[in-house]
């Protein structure tokens, strides 16, 4: 069943097979629990948002009706749950996307990390976890879930420039925080 | 021209044209700096693509999946009270026919049974039950009956009918969970 694409799989838990939704989740779970992860800054919260999203995906499966890729459809349930248990903790929500004082929280979120000098991948590892929601959600979803620029403007609900914007921000500022540091001077 | 960080970006993501492309490509060979703040976003970008992926235990699925499967084989609420307030009514029904069957042979048993013995009050009380449950089966007790039950049915008929309709909604809503 592995080798089936999501739709087969969907169109066979319709007809009532609903044991063939584990593959769905064995699927997705990995990466969306990446990208939660890096949104929520907790195992626990990622957990729970994922379980809630995939409840959800299931139950509205009916209304999926293959126009996106299905994972965009999915990603946009796990973001908006994402971005509801974030709202519910009262937690900071960076509203507007292109303003230069976002761009100002970003490059100050990343002054304040702690910076261990280990390997390159390891550092922007530990990195990434540390930036703000929407822009760990775009490199997640850029970098780990392969998605186009064009998905993640329908699974953000933003303008395609507006992704592109704060994925160029996203990379600068990691860029700067490496030369800064000297992190790459043997590779450059 | 200006190299900006933004051109360097999409420099790197293949979106400039081709007589922009060779203006950076000319801006790189001059400048060591420009050259520096490249190659070091180039770094960045390719370090990315091997970021890790974070791994869930396999108990993830089973435990979403029981949820799925625990929820589909639960009563809701509204139909659990429809389903309870059923039952009651129909165990009220048979507790005053069964109260009325009983005060009706007592009230037609003979008076003065004490001059009978156990086997004849038996014959008494048996005939008098025939004869009652033939009364209530016969002419008006059975029309009064069949009224009885026919409105149950229809009652019951159009709550389950209701609840059928609003359950398929919520399931093609996804309001189920």
């Amino acid at each position: 069943m592995n080798k089936f694409s999501d739709q087969e799989i969907i169109d066979s838990v319709l007809k009532g097979n609903e044991s063939d939704y584990s593959i769905i989740i064995d699927r997705y779970k990995n990466k969306a629990f990446s990208l939660l992860k890096r949104m929520l800054k907790n195992d626990f919260d990622a957990e729970e948002v994922l379980q809630d999203s995939f409840l959800k995906a299931y139950n509205s499966l009916r209304n999926f009706k293959g126009e996106a890729k299905f994972s965009t459809w999915f990603y946009k349930i796990v973001y908006n749950t994402a971005l509801t248990k974030l709202s519910s903790k009262k937690r900071k929500i960076e509203s507007e996307m292109s303003s230069v004082e976002d761009y100002y929280n970003l490059e100050s979120d990343l002054d304040s990390v702690h910076i261990e000098k280990k390997d390159l991948s390891e550092f922007l590892q530990s990195i990434v976890n540390k930036l703000p929601e929407r822009y760990a959600a775009i490199i997640s979803m850029f970098y780990l879930n392969d998605m186009s620029i064009e998905e993640i403007s329908e699974v953000m609900q933003i303008s395609v420039s507006n992704v592109k914007v704060m994925l160029y921000r996203s990379r600068i500022s990691l860029r700067d925080l490496i030369l800064k540091n000297k992190l790459a001077g043997e590779i450059i | 021209m200006n190299i900006t960080d933004e051109i360097l970006n999409k420099y790197l993501d293949g979106e400039l044209a081709a007589d922009e492309i060779l203006l950076v490509k000319k801006a790189l060979q001059a400048s060591e700096e420009l050259q520096k703040r490249f190659n070091t976003l180039k770094l960045v970008h390719d370090n990315l693509f091997s970021l890790r992926e974070d791994e869930l235990s396999p108990a993830f699925t089973e435990s979403v999946m029981s949820k799925i499967t625990r929820k589909k084989f639960t009563v809701p609420k509204q139909q659990k009270y429809f389903i309870i307030s059923i039952a009651a009514f129909i165990t009220v029904l048979c507790l005053v026919v069964f109260g009325f069957s009983i005060s009706a042979i007592i009230s037609s048993s003979p008076a003065s049974s004490e001059s009978l013995d156990v086997l004849d009050t038996f014959a008494v009380l048996s005939s008098s039950l025939i004869d009652f449950i033939q009364q209530l089966f016969t002419g008006k007790g059975l029309s009064i009956i069949g009224s009885i039950f026919s409105l149950i049915i229809i009652i019951s008929g159009y709550f389950f009918f209701e609840m059928q309709k609003r359950s398929k909604a919520d399931l093609g809503n996804g309001h189920h969970i």
